[in-house]
């Protein structure tokens, strides 16, 4: 995939805005470690890195059907560009870490992330994290963590690009962006990246139900800016801003004004980072706001949430003279300070502090990697446990043609509760105790190349996630939030892919299974017996994606599917939505018109017209279809 | 390669294909005798249901419609009755626009038609009003807050020789409950009304003026002596109306402050009310507690101090045939609620398992 992508970078000279390759070498310096902690210090769990051939074929997409096609992340959907949240391996959406540039993005009143309103084109790299990662990441990361992030293209030059979709019932998306390079002094080199985006889901079906189920009308608007600034000097010094602005506009029966539901979320995110030898300093400020209104929309119920955080990083080389073994500890500290204005609080100012402090270490051998990382936080009027995690992986067999690897972690992780768990009006409980997990994993990788055009990957893993005082909204106690349950979540993954590349030709395939059983352990009252050891709700036990393409020169043809199985609605397992696939067909190419490329991607989605069904038990669309145009052209270039 | 490559993905469509043609056959089954639970299902979840459960049955069956017609309800279920070999079936989905009244075929739950918006908005309670006659009483759109009942309310007539919407009389805010007695139908309020207003079933006209009981008046039921029990929330009285003279002859406080009650059922000789009477405890987050009491229609007084049942019931019903008590319990809208049945003087028989919060009952 990287050769597919490095082919495109050639033909499209520097004015790419996304095929940048996640490769780490080009990220990691030799003197500055600018990598994500989650990436280097997890030794023995999961990683995957989503390739920039998909991030480009969703660049008009919403990250949740990006993972939903390439992951076994599980979403609740409530609807075409309506709310989304996640289930990974078998948590709750509140489970889930969202990181952008290694700071944590969750919307801290609800603890988890609307991934519709994330587009893609929102970063220029993804990878997920499987497993508790809360040593390195903190909060929220029990399940596992999206890492989304932007770099820097040191390429002299300034490009262009503009990209347009225009797709079935009259949605369109819009971005424009620009890239710049350029040495500033003898020394110092500047980069940056400025892109807005906007798009139109009008949602104008030309049916009102499908199967006599109804389609829900609904509109959502998305605008967002983004503004990245690197500036990096010779000796690897290096400061850098990062902004990300959105607003997403949903509305529910908008041809309703008496019934018509809004929801306006909005986001502000700017990052500081000074980064020096080994040293990272990072500051940072982070404004949701989210306003939800029924009927009359210029009066909504509105929540107001500021967060500042400022973190300290260092790195240490141990031993430095010891051949064949390198060690790194990096220690560091993190101090973040909430405030929030919330109506279902009672309007009033709530403020809050927490502290993190943790040290991680690393050490890589020949065959050998390990890690040991540990993490204490301290959140005002809460005292969440020390959370240790040990990593390893060893190379079984490391041969030119074949590499195996086995990998094994266990580690502890927590959750501080939500602010609405805590603050919320009459149901919210500020005795709450922070959940506690310990994940525990273990996994094989194999890579083989099996001749010079064809190789293959596979990826097993088996993980055991045991998560107590998992809390919950009670509704035998007037919803209530409690510690209340015991979850046990248990699963086993398979990757596997197959490449082959041949002159002009190329082709792969690459499929991923996923068991879960996720399931609730503990009686805590007369009927609670009912749902013990039954399937968490909106959890399918099993789910499968395939993605397989073939393609020659810049021509591609994909096909994406992914499969789950049956979704239980209730704790009992008394109610379900049906097992169901969706397929997506993309046919794409690029040409050069002068300076400039123009890559066009045809689409069309749920090609077998599946039902499929909303959270709120609405159809989802049946076929349809997508023109997407991206044009980049470079006017300048030093190279 | 290519070709291996094109079998491959030829046989991961066909998988694709298989998987997605994956939907279960209806088995129609005659339901006859006995009672139909309303489960009305969680709210934004849309799946509220009905369950068939035999008079000495045991087993009961779920989702009946489903069954039936190989799709659900898709909305809260609302109230359910029976008219002249139809069954009426009142569906409130969360979002507006998409409410729904389901026509069936009794015995079989096969659906003859639906009825929709913009007929059909909120729909609340249905009556039989004659031949082949449907009162269908709905809020119409509503909004939030102070503004919840932002439209008239309106009794939706239908014909079901036709299955057509053959009229919409337009009430107060918030038209709710509704009870025949004789040529003429007496409409209850949720939004404010004072009024009972009365429509005649033979000329699906208002009758000039309603009756004034209270603000938000809601009939319950006609006793043996064919007098209309209503229950007026603005007093907390049980009120006694003479429905020939329109005159409120008896009005009875209902004791147990705080508590408020509800799920209404009259026995099988139509003498006694048994009710809930619930409050939501402040004191204690909010959790909802309460007993189950009953009265004599021709008691002087309803003290509610000692329970006929010390327990909270989600819905209780009246077997007309058997006297025997059905009681729904909703432990949370999140899993399967039961129904236990008891003897009219009120000793326990059975517990049966039934779907998402059981609240009412039809039996026949």
């Amino acid at each position: 995939m990287l050769v597919l992508v490095g082919l495109l970078i050639r033909q499209v000279a520097m004015a790419q805005f996304v095929s940048v390759p996640a490769d780490s070498g080009r990220v990691l310096s030799a003197v500055t470690v600018r990598a994500i902690a989650s990436e280097r210090f997890l030794a023995g769990q999961k990683l995957q890195r989503i390739d920039s051939a998909t991030l480009l074929q969703f660049r008009f997409g919403a990250l949740t059907d990006l993972l939903a096609f390439n992951s076994p992340l599980a979403f609740r959907n409530y609807g075409p560009g309506q709310l989304a949240t996640v289930s990974f391996r078998g948590t709750s959406a509140n489970h889930t870490a969202v990181l952008w540039n290694g700071i944590n993005i969750n919307q801290p009143n609800l603890g988890q992330t609307d991934f519709s309103t994330l587009p893609v084109a929102g970063f220029d790299r993804l990878a997920v994290q499987y497993g508790s990662s809360a040593s390195v990441v903190g909060s929220d990361a029990v399940g596992g963590s999206v890492l989304l992030s932007s770099g820097p293209d040191w390429r002299s030059g300034l490009g262009i690009s503009l990209g347009q979709q225009l797709a079935s019932f009259q949605n369109n998306q819009t971005q424009l962006g620009l890239r710049y390079g350029t040495p500033t002094g003898r020394a110092w080199q500047l980069s940056g990246k400025t892109l807005a985006y906007r798009s139109q889901l009008n949602n104008q079906y030309p049916y009102a139900e499908r199967r006599n189920y109804f389609v829900e009308q609904s509109r959502t608007g998305q605008r967002g800016f983004i503004q990245d600034v690197y500036l990096r000097h010779r000796n690897g010094r290096q400061v850098s801003v990062n902004t990300w602005l959105t607003d997403n506009d949903l509305v529910v029966t908008p041809q309703d004004t008496i019934a018509r539901e809004r929801t306006r979320t909005q986001s502000a995110r700017l990052l500081a980072t000074y980064e020096a030898n080994r040293t990272t300093l990072r500051l940072g400020w982070i404004r949701d706001r989210f306003d939800y209104a029924k009927g009359n929309v210029s009066t909504p119920s509105r929540t107001r949430t500021d967060r500042l955080l400022g973190r300290a990083e260092r790195e240490f080389r141990l031993w430095p003279s010891r051949a064949g073994l390198l060690t790194d500890l990096r220690i560091g500290g993190e101090w973040s300070h909430y405030r929030t204005y919330t109506d279902g609080y009672g309007g009033q100012l709530i403020t809050e502090n927490r502290q993190d402090l943790y040290a991680l270490l690393r050490m890589q051998a020949t065959r050998w990697l390990v890690s040991a990382t540990i993490r204490q936080a301290f959140v005002t009027r809460f005292n969440p446990p020390l959370t240790p995690s040990l990593g390893a992986e060893h190379q079984i067999i490391r041969h030119n043609l074949l590499t195996l690897t086995a990998k094994a972690s266990a580690g502890r992780s927590y959750r501080v509760p939500t602010l609405n768990e805590r603050y919320w009006a009459g149901l919210g409980n500020p005795d709450l105790r922070p959940e506690n997990g310990l994940n525990l994993e273990t996994g094989l990788s194999l890579t083989a190349t099996l001749t010079d055009q064809l190789r293959m990957t596979a990826d097993v893993t088996a993980y055991r996630n045991r998560i107590d005082d998992w809390s919950y909204w009670n509704p035998d106690y007037g919803y209530r939030v409690e510690n209340l349950q015991l979850v046990v979540a248990r699963g086993a993954e398979l990757t596997t892919s197959l490449s082959y590349d041949h002159n002009r030709w190329r082709a792969g395939i690459r499929a991923g299974y996923a068991l879960t059983r996720s399931a609730q352990q503990r009686a805590y009252s007369t009927y609670a017996q009912d749902v013990i050891d039954k399937q968490l709700p909106y959890v399918p036990i099993h789910t499968g994606t395939i993605n397989a393409y073939v393609g020659r020169g810049s021509a591609r043809l994909t096909v994406q599917t992914q499969a789950t199985s049956r979704r239980y609605i209730t704790f009992d397992e008394s109610q379900s939505f049906d097992g169901v696939s969706l397929t997506n067909v993309l046919l794409e190419s690029t040409v050069r018109i002068g300076p400039a490329s123009i890559r066009v991607q045809g689409q069309a989605n749920n090609i077998f017209d599946a039902l499929l069904f909303s959270v709120k038990r609405n159809a989802l669309p049946g076929r349809n279809f997508s023109i997407n145009l991206l044009i980049n052209s470079s006017f300048v270039s030093h190279d | 390669m290519t070709n291996q490559l094109t079998n491959v993905l030829a046989a991961s469509l066909l998988a694709v294909g298989l998987w997605s043609c994956n939907t279960t056959e209806p088995t129609p089954s005659p339901y006859e005798t006995g009672a139909y639970i309303l489960n009305s299902g969680n709210f934004t979840d849309n799946n509220g249901s009905i369950t068939f459960l035999a008079r000495n049955g045991t087993n009961p069956a779920t989702d009946i419609f489903n069954a039936a017609n190989a799709r659900t309800l898709t909305g809260g279920l609302q109230d359910y009755t029976e008219i002249d070999g139809k069954g009426i079936i009142l569906v409130d989905n969360s979002t507006a626009g998409q409410d729904k009244v389901e026509i069936v075929e009794i015995g079989t739950f096969k659906s003859l038609t639906t009825l929709k918006a913009p007929d059909v908005e909120n729909p609340r309670f249905v009556v039989r009003a004659g031949l082949n006659k449907a009162y269908i009483t709905c809020w119409g759109a509503t909004g939030s807050g102070a503004n919840f009942f932002a439209s008239p309310g309106y009794v939706l007539v239908v014909n079901l020789a036709s299955r057509t919407v053959s009229k919409k009389i337009t009430l107060p805010k918030g038209a709710n409950r509704i009870t025949v007695v004789g040529s003429e139908a007496f409409v209850g309020s949720d939004g404010g009304d004072r009024a009972l207003t009365v429509i005649n079933t033979e000329t699906d006209e208002l009758k000039q003026p309603g009756i004034d009981v209270g603000v938000n008046t809601n009939p319950i039921d006609v006793d043996a002596n064919g007098r209309l029990w209503a229950y007026v929330q603005e007093t907390n009285e049980m009120v006694r109306v003479n429905t020939a003279s329109k005159v409120v002859d008896k009005r009875l406080r209902v004791g147990g402050s705080p508590k408020t009650p509800g799920s209404f059922a009259l026995s099988q000789d139509k003498k006694t009310f048994y009710f809930v009477n619930s409050f939501y405890d402040a004191s204690d987050n909010y959790r909802q507690k309460g007993e189950t009491y009953r009265f004599g229609i021709d008691d002087a007084s309803i003290p509610a101090t000692s329970p006929f049942i010390g327990r909270l019931f989600s819905g209780l019903g009246v077997d007309p045939q058997t006297g025997i008590i059905y009681a729904g319990v909703t432990p949370s809208y999140k899993q399967a609620g039961y129904v236990i049945r008891y003897q009219p003087g009120g000793a326990l028989i059975d517990s049966v398992r039934a779907e998402i919060g059981p609240s009412r009952f039809f039996f026949r």
